[in-house]
Order: C-alpha cells, then sequence, then structure tokens
C-alpha cells in the first residue's frame, strides 16, 4: 500500500516566524494562543473576573473583539470552553472574563494565580451591532451572570458616551451577595447619563435598591420606541418576560438584541453543539434580534 | 460533463492503476452486509451492492482525530497530521451527495477546517451507478443525481461502463490504464435505459412530499413528535451511520506521564442525551422528542435555510439501524398521511 503522507496543519514554528497575527491565527483555527492571568478580582462567592494578555505580540495585535462575542479558553489537559468577552474592545491589549464556579473547567480556572498561563482562541460570534446603536437611546437588561457579556457593551457605550443618547441599564440579581460589579454600579448611580435599575429577588439589611424581576423597572420608564435599541442577557427563562415588556414600550422586533448561551464547543459552526433550530450560537449568533429568535424553532 | 465509454474488462486495470499511488477503498462482502474496505485487487469489489452499513465520512472525518498535541510546560508542540492519499471507489451518488454536503461545513469560506481539507484533498471519489432497494429515497430528497464531487462516475451500461470525467488526474490515470472511447448511440441509449429502469426501481411506498423544509415548520408542535421521540433509544447509531452527520466533541487526552497531552475530536451526536447540555446544568434538548425532532430538523429543514440543500441524501442507512424504526421515511409518511386524514 501506498505510503501515507504528513500535511503540516501548523502553525509550525519555522513557519510561525514570518507569519503576522492574522496568519498565523487562521493558519489553523483550533490552535490556542497562550495568554497569561494579568489581573484576578473576585466579584461573588463563586465568580471572578480574570484579565488575561495574550503573550505573543503578533496576536495580541490582531486579536479584536467586539461587545457580545466570546473566546474559547484552553487549560491544556482539562479542556476548553467558551466564554463571553466581559471586558470593552477600548481597554486595549487585555482581555476580560467573568467566569463562574460552576463545573471542573471553571473550577481549575477559579485555582489559577496571576502569571498562570491558558490558551486563547477567538474571538468568535456575532456581535452586538455597536455601530448600528450609536446616536440612539439604548436599554440594556442583564439577569445574574448576563451581566458578563452586557458589560462589554455597557462598558464601550460608557467610553463613547456622547455618541448615545438615553442609556438605560436594569441589572437584576437573586441576592445582593450577587450582584457583580457592584462597586462599579453604585459610583454610576449618582451619575446623570446612566439611568441605572440595580434590583434583587430577595433583599438583605445591606440593598438599598430596587426590590423585584428585572421587568419591574419598566412599569415608570419612559421608552422612545422609534429611536430605542434594546439588548438582554440573562437566564433562558428571563427572555419571554423582557422582550415582552420591550415589544410594549413599541420597540421594534429587529432593534430587541439578545445573547443566547449555549455550549459552543468549537466556535467555527462545525461541531454542532450549540445548533439551536437552523443557525449556529457561535456565526448566527449568540446576538439574534428578537425577529431572528422568533424564526428560530425551538429558541424561546 | 465530459463522458467516455470503456469495456467492463478494462475495469481491473483501472483499479490496479489507482492501487500504485492510492490506498483504494471499495465496497466488499461483510458478513451478511457489505462495507466500505481497503482492498488490495480488483476480485474482492463488489460493484453491484446495495447501501454499505457504514458510509465513507469516516475517511474524510475520522471518528477519532488528533488536533494538536501540547506540553504541559511549553502549551502546543509542533504537530503533523498523517493522511493517506485513497481513492473511494464505487461510491453511490447519495455518498458523493453527502461527501460534497460536508464540503459546505468544513470547507467554508470563514473557517476552513485545515484537518478535513487535509484528507479531502488527498482523496479522489470515483462513483458509480446504483440500483435503489427498498428504504432508498435519495431521489426525494435531490440526491439522486450527483453532477460534481468526484473524479470519475461509472454507469454499468451491458458489458461496457459510461463514465463521466471530473478532474484531469483522474482522466490521465483513466486514459494510461484503458482505451476510453467516444460514446456511439447505442451507448447513449443504454445509458438511458439504464436511468429509466433505475427511476422505476424506487420503492413508490415512501411517499413524495412537497415543500418538506415549511412542512416542518408548520407542524414543529404536533404530537407526532412525541410518538417519534418516545421510541428513541439514546443510542446515537443513526448519526454514526449517517454520511452527513458531522457533529463532534472536542476533548483534552493526557498522557499517563501527565506532562504531554493532546486535543482531539470524535464524532458526537445530537440524539445523544448530553448534547445540548451547558456548564450549571441546563439542558436544552433535555427529552427524546426535542432531539429526534432536531436531528430530523437539521436534515429537512435546517441546512436548507444554510445552503439550498437537504442534509439527508436519503442513503437509507438509518432505516437499517434504528432498532425503533425512527427514519426520515417515518417523517415523509407523517406529512403524507395528515393530508389524506383531513380529506377524508
Amino acid at each position: 500500500m501506498p505510503n501515507s503522507m504528513s500535511v503540516h496543519v501548523g502553525p509550525l514554528a519555522h513557519d510561525a516566524a514570518v507569519m503576522d497575527g492574522a496568519q498565523l491565527m487562521s493558519a489553523n483555527p483550533y490552535r490556542p494562543w497562550e495568554a497569561r492571568i494579568t489581573s484576578i478580582t473576585p466579584l461573588t462567592e463563586n465568580e471572578k473576573l480574570f484579565e488575561f494578555r495574550l503573550i505573543d505580540e503578533r496576536i495580541r495585535e490582531a486579536f479584536h473583539h467586539e461587545p457580545g462575542q466570546f473566546v474559547e479558553v484552553s487549560i491544556f489537559g482539562v479542556g476548553e470552553a467558551p466564554i463571553s468577552i466581559s471586558s470593552s474592545p477600548s481597554k486595549g491589549g487585555f482581555i476580560e472574563l467573568c467566569v463562574r464556579r460552576m463545573g471542573e473547567f471553571t473550577r481549575r480556572l477559579h485555582e489559577m494565580q496571576c502569571g498562570d498561563i491558558v490558551g486563547l482562541r477567538g474571538p468568535y460570534g456575532r456581535p452586538f451591532p455597536f455601530d448600528d446603536m450609536r446616536g440612539h437611546d439604548v436599554l440594556l437588561v442583564a439577569g445574574g451572570l448576563g451581566i458578563a457579556p452586557l458589560r462589554s457593551l455597557i462598558n464601550n457605550i460608557h467610553d463613547e458616551r456622547s455618541d448615545f443618547g438615553n442609556v438605560t441599564i436594569i441589572y437584576g440579581s437573586k441576592n445582593p451577595s450577587e450582584v457583580m460589579f457592584r462597586d462599579q454600579f453604585e459610583m454610576w448611580r449618582h451619575r446623570k447619563d446612566f439611568d441605572l435599575y440595580l434590583t434583587v429577588d430577595n433583599p438583605d439589611d445591606t440593598w438599598d435598591g430596587e426590590v423585584g424581576l428585572v421587568t419591574a423597572p419598566f412599569e415608570h420608564l419612559e421608552v422612545d420606541p422609534g429611536n430605542t435599541f434594546g439588548a438582554i442577557c440573562g437566564p433562558p427563562v428571563m427572555y419571554r418576560f423582557v422582550v415582552e415588556e420591550m415589544r410594549k414600550k413599541g420597540i421594534p422586533y429587529d432593534r430587541i438584541f439578545m445573547s443566547f448561551e449555549r455550549h459552543m464547543k468549537c466556535g467555527m459552526g462545525k461541531c454542532g453543539h450549540c445548533q439551536v433550530g437552523h443557525q449556529y450560537c457561535c456565526i448566527d449568533g449568540p446576538v439574534f434580534n428578537y425577529w431572528e429568535a422568533k424564526n428560530i424553532q425551538g429558541s424561546m | 460533463m465530459l463522458y467516455r465509454v470503456i469495456d467492463a474488462d478494462e475495469l481491473p486495470a483501472l483499479v490496479e492503476a489507482f492501487m500504485r499511488d492510492y490506498e483504494v477503498i471499495a465496497p466488499v462482502r461483510s458478513g451478511r452486509s457489505f462495507a466500505f474496505e481497503a482492498v488490495s485487487s480488483f476480485d474482492e469489489i463488489v460493484l453491484d451492492y446495495p447501501t454499505t452499513l457504514t458510509s465513507l465520512k469516516k475517511y474524510l472525518l475520522p471518528p477519532r482525530e488528533t488536533l494538536f498535541e501540547y506540553d504541559m510546560e511549553d502549551g502546543v508542540t509542533d504537530y503533523e497530521l498523517r493522511v493517506q492519499p485513497r481513492v473511494l471507489f464505487g461510491a453511490h451518488a447519495c455518498d458523493i451527495n453527502a461527501m460534497n454536503n460536508l464540503d459546505l461545513v468544513f470547507e467554508d469560506a470563514r473557517y476552513p477546517d485545515p484537518y478535513y481539507e487535509a484528507h479531502r484533498a488527498a482523496t479522489m471519489v470515483v462513483g458509480i451507478g446504483c440500483t435503489p432497494d427498498d428504504s432508498c429515497f435519495c431521489h426525494l430528497l435531490d440526491s439522486g443525481e450527483v453532477r460534481s464531487g468526484y473524479d470519475l462516475f461509472l454507469v454499468d451500461i451491458g458489458g461496457r461502463y459510461l463514465v463521466s470525467i471530473g478532474s484531469v488526474k483522474a482522466a490521465d490515470i483513466l486514459e494510461g490504464a484503458c482505451s476510453p472511447r467516444e460514446a456511439t448511440d447505442a451507448d447513449r441509449r443504454a445509458f438511458r435505459e439504464y436511468t429509466r429502469a433505475r427511476q422505476q426501481a424506487f420503492n413508490p411506498d415512501i411517499p413524495s412530499v412537497q415543500e418538506i423544509p415549511m412542512l416542518m415548520d408548520a407542524f414543529h408542535s404536533d404530537a407526532f413528535w412525541e410518538e417519534l421521540g418516545s421510541r428513541c433509544l439514546n443510542c446515537t447509531a443513526c448519526a454514526s451511520v449517517c454520511p452527513t452527520c458531522y457533529c463532534f466533541d472536542i476533548r483534552d487526552v493526557l498522557d499517563p506521564s501527565g506532562e504531554t497531552g493532546r486535543r482531539e475530536r470524535v464524532w458526537d451526536a445530537c440524539t445523544s442525551p448530553q448534547f445540548a447540555l451547558v456548564t450549571g446544568g441546563h439542558n436544552f434538548r433535555a427529552g427524546t422528542r426535542e432531539r429526534v425532532r432536531h436531528r430530523m430538523y437539521h436534515k429537512l429543514n435546517g441546512f436548507n435555510s444554510k445552503h439550498g440543500r437537504y442534509l439527508c441524501v436519503g442513503c437509507g442507512r438509518c432505516v437499517h439501524a434504528c432498532k425503533t424504526d425512527i427514519s426520515p421515511i417515518k417523517v415523509l409518511e407523517f406529512f403524507e398521511q395528515k393530508g389524506a386524514e383531513d380529506a377524508e
């Protein structure tokens, strides 16, 4: 029988020497790139904010993300997990990921220290339409860990605040102890350019914010329906109710955007795990507008 | 498409010519059934086989494939993929269409898959005309004929073969091994007799249904899916024998030393219970109803939305593999019955 032959699916070290960052990343899209943990901030009992810096300068320069996108994080010997990016693209050179300790992978990540190395590949997915949102009011609704991807959008809007009209943020948690980025939001409560509603289901003595579901603040909300974009991210049960409130305010179907949670294993529209109806969350989403979501069988 | 005619007794020389430079995979007898296997002589090949138990996809998308290797100290290490130059000899139209469907997923412009591309580039495809058996329904899903994705396609027209020639490489090998000649009127008439006979050989009991993708949407909530799904045993045999099921899992395998390891992909199936499970415990398709329906949807609706083709090629393998009689034929029969019921 004829011999098999060797095919480089590299990039091998000697090829890589002459490549730029984009060429390196596309040479083998399954290959993760080394990134160092540069900061770890505990947010709650179960959530930490990790800051990463890609080690290869070429990769770092070629890596551009937009709010709503995610990366595949590798811990060698453990595996890979898709995690949405929490930092704004305006925070150049660093990537922040907000990670809840839930399974084996996130448990191992939580045990890591500053200076430890992980692998990153991406960014993947269709982002929030940041440029289309410019010049408009934005109404952002996050539930629980849904704040992780929305924070990227919120911070990006913050950094280019003058490009936007009224910005309203509703962020709901079960308990006060589960509110993430509390310092940042506490600071923003006194700002005139953000309407902020922090709400919890079960208040305690420390809580002086709103009480109730994320839909509660809608009652008094004034929305200019022709000029508003909605952005939603939270647990699956939340979407239907929040979308309904946004529709009641008259926001058009195709200006309500939501980020779907699925297990994107490859990130490139192949492995099938994140399929929802005819769409792949990893390449067609994870951000879909409500019209698209309605057209996906079994999505909501 | 350019075509020529060769005599049947020239076929062994063609296969031998391929064997000089390629591993030849062809249909052989395997117990009471047939399988694609590496052959070392023409005599092993069964050209008039009905359908093989499993498909050819394993040659483009191996059941288990290393993506790269790593060192716990230094991260990803240089890795070379070994590919075997092969000729897939004797593929039916449905199976070639199936590989063409896989191309749409793995050779897409945005994220071309380097592993799949390497296998595909090293693979030649020689198709052969077939006579459908009772579980074939390729013609109902636009996969009964194939116009691309092969190097040669042979049709037995009685003691000789009409050969469609799809690539220069194959043309050279064909001309070197055989004496291909221009077709005569008699050859062309014989070819038409073949297409007519084949057309008439399809099982008339499998209903031809129009607007299947729209019907899939329209009957998304029908009780039918509960009934069909309730029979599913989660064995995932359907996905494993299917020539177009391409889903995979990605996992890390650490060597015993704990110092080196590899990341690999292995076949997975959307009919497997954990397939749509996310960290944190929510399963987006927790029941057999949702999983079986999703699989049928992707085959008969979802892939159409993306690529304008059915993902199911009607090869009938799952019809035999499923122990509880779940197959796209049942979906077609449901739609057929649905209209008739209302008319009564």
